[in-house]
């Protein structure tokens, strides 16, 4: 399988690198080199659509920036190649940490707006910057030269093929390793990132910079491909395009960005030309028609679900000989494919094609990998038994409703602490609060010895408090094993530059981190399904994968809030399995539970909680017979 | 002096426009947390055909209720095509990108059937300025910033007098709770943009006389408005209008003392910080996310 995609890969690059050879019409080289310069891009903004999963509106800007780099350093300094490219690249990503720092405190719509505003205060900048840029007027500029030569078109076309393979190889690298990893946790569920060590804030400006760094290599390219630059190119038109490159070619594929990105260059062409138009969108329709027809063959897609399909490339053929001249109509047929794809075609080119020819994505090659020996849950650090988890005074108020109220928790070391209580008495609350989700108004937690009331929660899980969520916090779209890694994020002290050469430092933390991730899944009993993706899981192995994920974090402290719910009578079994042998290894536990055996049986003390006050606490016996909470339960007489 | 209280009064009137964009942002965010990306075309769309109809022999006043209609109508096919389908399957980057496609789309269709050139709107109103502290007010601009006022106090009077408004509110508050309740909370959303869109076009047609017309005045606008509603807060009346007026002031001292190609530019890096610094707006209310 592996040596079938390799030789596709070369003959891919081969027939690439000969194109120029067999077809000597420049035009055709320059479309062609137009493709893989937009291709480059598309990797880049793939990273932030895909994988992160923000609308990015700004990427025309920031290929804008990438031009001008080019082009300005050009024309004041005549500088070669050599320092150009580089510049441009470092010069757009600076540009995208700028960008990515409002971007910061939000996403969606409002990201999507900040975006737009950056985009558009670039092109007024440009247009306006003429001691710079020359305005309106553009850059003229030389094909390069390289080693002494004069590039021509077609060595450019060479050129720029070579890069577009670089590219290609290090985008790939990075998004299958942490870091890729990580930009894909933000989109599956940002809260359970923070709470895995993984920080929001800082691998969404990461995704920014590595995806503006790229707008800039394709930016420099661009200037010099066309060999004149103007800030009319640098549009919302074209960003755009960009997205409906994107999502159109696929999201999360590399095949897809290639696709979008000859979609996307063809398309404008195939419209100047309405013969030609008209022959092409006859052949989608039948290409679409053929896919839906062996799709549904193959019983991987009802008749319902392609009659869509169909039937839209269809009334485009026939529109294609309705209308007289399209070029008019230019934008409004991007708006309607967008439209289309945006809701029929989600997984874009490359996922209907996957999904209707009954294709898996590829999957991470990891045979070849024994278990690691010994144990792959780390013993928790010894430390002098005795207050471990200090909370006193806590107030957490929202409005005028104290969810927590003068709360005090003292956690020994070493210890299964229950945490009790009718629903709405502040449980949940109180983990949100330890783990840093929400900030208390009052009081204070110090934990070994240092507080946590303020610190990011980020920062508080890499310090060693890991926790599960109520409501399953998994990263939907990527499988058992990635949540697990990525909760082994804080073992790699690789960086980017370790990942684009595959240094051997990031290829074995890499190797150590997918063998202590597959270990962790057999401790939760989950190695089976260590492939299958987090969503595909029934509802009680997501809640094992949670532990599994938090037990990355190599924590101190566990907090588990209801791992038993929605578990059936021999699962809870085995949890209580699970939670003990976590225990042994020196793993302080919190539990959160309803299944009142559960917590009887394992817990060391128990605390009650109720309407966000502390009501009792001891051993569970004790707690069990107390009358405040047989009352808190089962209400108390009549007054 | 002179001319700063002239800058100050035709930023007021250019503010109230952004407030009435801005509060049509409001409407739809407010029923359905959702926003129409192609704002800005629905206020070029009113203005082109306010025009048409001008120029087919319409009077002004009269023409003001029929582009009305026109907006609510528009606003309607931007919720049922591109906000319902992404709301049904939940998704954020379904309705940015289907309103973004449907803003193309009515840009491009403008460009075909009014052309690519701004045209002249003929002002309904006397074209010499009014003398006022010492500077020259047009008739027109005084129109502007009553319209919008007008506008947004019946809008809000809807909101918190009537039946129709309360479901508007009750959606605003929980949407599953009100659809429990027996409110139609899909055709709440419907109407919440058919509201959003009319405004904007209304917009359109006072602004019209003041600027030109033409297929693109609204991409900018449109974004600048956003710029408004996020700095006033997008649950803040009260905000919208400070943030305006700010914002059109702003705009017409940097178009005068630096250059009238920089003029968009405060607005948006305005944008940019107060996202940066304050994500609710000046005036909105921090709301804890339950996780």
């Amino acid at each position: 399988m592996k040596r079938r995609h390799l030789l596709l890969a070369i003959a891919g690059v081969a027939a690439l690198l000969l194109f120029p050879a067999g077809v000597s019409n420049p035009y055709y080289i320059h479309l062609l080199e137009t493709i893989m310069i937009y291709a480059i891009l598309l990797f880049g903004l793939d990273i932030v659509v895909g994988y992160t999963g923000q609308v990015s509106l700004g990427h025309a800007g920031l290929f804008g920036v990438g031009a001008y780099t080019a082009g300005v350093l050009v024309m004041k300094f005549a500088a070669p190649l050599w320092i150009t490219l580089p510049a441009a690249v470092l010069v757009t990503a600076g540009f995208g940490a700028l960008l990515a720092l409002p971007a910061l405190r939000v996403s969606g719509p409002y990201l999507a707006m900040v975006t737009l505003a950056f985009g558009t205060i670039i092109q007024i900048l440009i247009n306006e910057m003429t001691f710079l840029t020359e305005g309106p007027l553009g850059i003229k500029l030389q094909k390069p030269s390289l080693f002494g030569q004069q590039l021509d078109e077609r060595d450019y076309f060479w050129l720029v093929a070579v890069l577009l393979v670089l590219a290609l190889i290090v985008v790939h690298r990075i998004l299958r390793s942490h870091l890729g990893r990580a930009f894909e946790a933000l989109r599956g569920s940002p809260v359970a990132s923070d709470c895995m060590g993984v920080s929001v804030y800082r691998y969404k400006v990461y995704a920014f910079v590595i995806s503006a760094g790229f707008a800039g290599l394709a930016g420099s390219l661009y200037a010099y491909s066309e060999q004149y630059i103007s800030p009319n190119s640098y549009n919302f038109e074209l960003t755009v395009l960009f997205l409906l490159a994107v999502i159109m070619g696929g999201r999360k594929s590399r095949i897809g960005s290639l696709v979008g990105a000859t979609i996307i260059v063809l398309l404008p062409k195939l419209l100047d030309d309405i013969e030609m138009f008209r022959y092409v969108s006859v052949a989608l329709a039948a290409l679409v028609l053929v896919t839906a027809v062996v799709g549904i063959q193959k019983g991987r897609a009802s008749l319902k679900q392609m009659a869509i399909p169909v039937v839209g490339s269809l009334a485009l053929a026939g529109l294609s000989f309705w209308l007289k001249t399209m070029t008019d109509w230019r934008l409004s047929i991007f708006g309607v494919i967008m439209l289309f794809v945006v809701y029929y075609l989600q997984d874009g080119i490359v996922g209907f094609v996957r999904n209707a020819l009954n294709l898996q994505r590829p999957k991470a090659q990891v045979q070849d990998l024994a278990l690691a020996g010994g144990d792959a849950v780390s013993t928790a650090a010894a430390g002098a038994s005795g207050e471990f988890l200090e909370a006193s005074g806590v107030l957490m108020q929202f409005g005028g409703l104290k969810a927590l109220n003068d709360v005090d928790l003292s956690i020994q070391r070493g210890t299964i602490h229950g945490l009790i209580g009718p629903n709405g008495s502040g449980k949940s609350t109180m983990m949100n609060v330890l783990t840093g989700i929400y900030v208390p108004t009052a009081g204070t937690i110090a934990f070994a010895g240092r507080s946590l009331v303020g610190r990011t929660s980020s920062d508080i899980a890499l310090s060693g408090i890991a926790r599960t969520f109520q409501n399953v916090q998994l990263f939907g779209e990527m499988t058992a094993l990635q949540n697990v890694q990525v909760g082994l994020h804080h073992t790699f002290a690789s960086n980017l530059f370790d990942v684009a050469v595959q240094t051997p430092r990031y290829l074995r933390e890499s190797k150590a981190a997918t063998q202590r991730a597959l270990g962790l899944l057999q401790f939760v009993g989950l190695d089976e399904l260590a492939f299958e993706e987090a969503r595909n899981l029934p509802y009680g192995k997501q809640r094992l994968l949670e532990i599994a994920r938090a037990l990355a974090l190599d924590p101190q402290l566990l907090l588990l809030d209801e791992p038993a719910a929605g578990l059936t009578a021999p699962d809870i079994k085995e949890l209580i399995n699970i939670i003990r042998k976590i225990r042994e290894h020196g793993v302080t536990v919190i539990l959160i539970e309803h299944h009142m055996d559960v917590v009887m049986s394992i817990c060391d003390t128990v605390s009650v909680l109720d309407f966000g006050q502390k009501i009792a606490e001891g051993v569970p016996a004790k707690v069990q017979a107390d009358e405040k909470v047989i009352e808190a339960y089962l209400g108390g007489q009549a007054a | 002096m002179q001319i700063l209280t002239q800058l100050i009064f035709s930023g007021i009137a250019l503010g109230m426009i952004y407030a009435v964009i801005a509060f049509g942002y409001q409407l739809t965010f407010a029923t359905s947390d959702t926003l129409n990306f192609g704002q800005g075309d629905a206020l070029m769309l009113g203005a082109l055909v306010g025009l048409t109809l001008v120029g087919l022999g319409v009077n002004y006043w009269l023409m003001i209720p029929l582009v009305c209609l026109f907006g609510a109508f528009q606003g309607a096919v931007v919720e049922r095509i591109g906000v319902r389908p992404a709301i049904k399957i939940k998704s954020e980057f379904g309705w940015i990108m289907s309103t973004i496609a449907l803003g193309i789309i009515f840009k491009n269709v403008a460009e075909n059937v009014w052309g690519r050139d701004d045209l002249k709107f003929p002002s309904p109103l006397p074209e010499s300025p009014l003398h006022f502290l010492g500077a020259n007010v047009l008739p027109m601009e005084i129109l502007v910033v009553v319209g919008a006022v007008l506008m947004m106090l019946a809008v809000e009077f809807f909101n918190r007098k009537t039946i129709y408004g309360k479901a508007v509110v009750a959606t605003f508050n929980d949407r599953d709770a009100a659809k429990l309740m027996g409110i139609n909370t899909g055709l709440v959303i419907t109407f919440s943009y058919a509201l959003s869109s009319l405004t904007a076009a209304f917009a359109g047609v006072l602004i019209a006389p003041l600027t030109l017309t033409g297929a693109t005045m609204g991409a900018v606008l449109g974004l600048k408005a956003f710029a408004v509603a996020i700095i006033g807060g997008l649950t803040s009346g009260m905000g919208i209008i400070v943030g305006g007026v700010i914002l059109g002031i702003a705009e017409t001292t940097t178009g005068f003392y630096l250059s009238t190609g920089y003029k968009d530019v405060p607005g948006l890096v305005l944008l940019l910080i107060v996202l940066a610094v304050r994500p609710a707006g000046l005036f909105g209310k921090t709301a804890i996310k339950k996780v």
